[in-house]
């Protein structure tokens, strides 16, 4: 049960120093106390006056209870020393921590990852109806060869899946606006409408 | 859970035990100031010497025990392990997520701009 380790020197030795300080503090503790129980006691005949043994006993009683409050201070001090080893030291509960510190935040890594394709997902769509409706007004300042991203997932569409026919409802090509537009676009044969606005 | 509380537990033990060593000197402190009086009350007299005899053996007791412990699970070496690599990917998704905050809000921005001209 308990195993022999070999530890090495400056750890065995610090903790036989911890073995020491706490039998030293305890011993320290009751015996001063029982002598200043055993110096309450009164007693009728002394070497020297009465005056002059209760002067010595008060004298006496301080100072065992400075020692017993002293030693109850190194306690203190050698319980936060305790602790401090125990952090550094105790690797089970340090590798428990450490692994569910990682659980956590791996847990809260993957959540954000989560709700972020969730908002990409659904953003994607708005996003294609508020382009539509950005190139197709009149406010628009793209460049001749910008491409409007509901045209260019169009063409994509087309260029992967001419075979299938696959037709996207939502992208319908615009009719060739009188703006700055001027896409070589190809007629696009598939069964979208015309645009949501045409210009003159 | 239930292990990551095991270093807990014992920090709370060597806590308590704290406490404990406090309240052991306020009892020898209540005995001494009883054993001053003219009349004495026994009955407290006995019954705070033997919490503060109880007190002691239990505060020795226990520090030995969280010793033993220490020194079958001490070893020499330092620990090397770190939560460093996943605390860095976290950062990385909040980064990603205020990113796609901060973009929201320029198209937001730009929405509200085309709407009001």
């Amino acid at each position: 049960m308990a195993q022999q380790r070999a530890l090495p020197q400056s750890k065995e030795t610090l903790l036989q120093s911890y073995n020491k300080r706490l039998k030293d503090d305890i011993k320290s503790i009751m015996d001063n106390f029982t002598e200043i129980i055993k110096t309450a006691k009164i007693e009728d005949e002394t070497q020297v006056s009465r005056a002059t043994q209760g002067e010595q006993d008060n004298y006496e009683m301080h100072v065992r209870a400075a020692n017993i409050v002293r030693a109850g201070e190194s306690l203190m001090k050698l319980v936060s020393d305790l602790k401090q080893f125990l952090i550094l030291n105790d690797f089970p509960s340090v590798n428990e921590a450490i692994d569910q510190r990682n659980q956590q935040l791996r847990a809260l890594q993957e959540e954000c990852d989560r709700k972020l394709i969730t908002l990409r997902d659904e953003i994607s769509i708005d996003l294609y109806e508020l382009e539509e409706e950005y190139y197709s007004s009149s406010s628009s300042l793209c460049e001749a060869n910008d491409l409007p991203l509901c045209e260019a997932y169009g063409r994509l569409d087309l260029d992967t899946d001419s075979a299938d026919g696959l037709s996207a409802p939502l992208l319908a090509s615009p009719e060739p606006s009188a703006g700055p537009l001027q896409v070589a676009a190809p007629a696009h044969s598939h069964a979208g409408g015309p645009g949501p606005t045409e210009h003159a | 859970m239930a292990t990551y509380s095991l270093a807990n537990e014992r920090l709370r033990a060597l806590e308590d035990i704290e406490r404990e060593i406090g309240a052991i000197l306020q009892n020898a402190g209540t005995v001494i100031l009883e054993l001053s009086k003219e009349k004495t009350n026994e009955r407290l007299l006995d019954r705070q010497a033997a919490a503060f005899n109880a007190s002691v053996l239990h505060v020795e007791a226990e520090l030995s025990a969280q010793i033993r412990y220490l020194t079958q699970v001490a070893t020499g070496q330092p620990h090397e392990g770190s939560s460093y690599s996943s605390r860095k990917d976290c950062q990385m998704a909040l980064k990603r997520v205020d990113y796609a905050r901060l973009k929201l809000s320029d198209v937001a921005r730009t929405c509200e701009q085309m709407l009001e001209n």
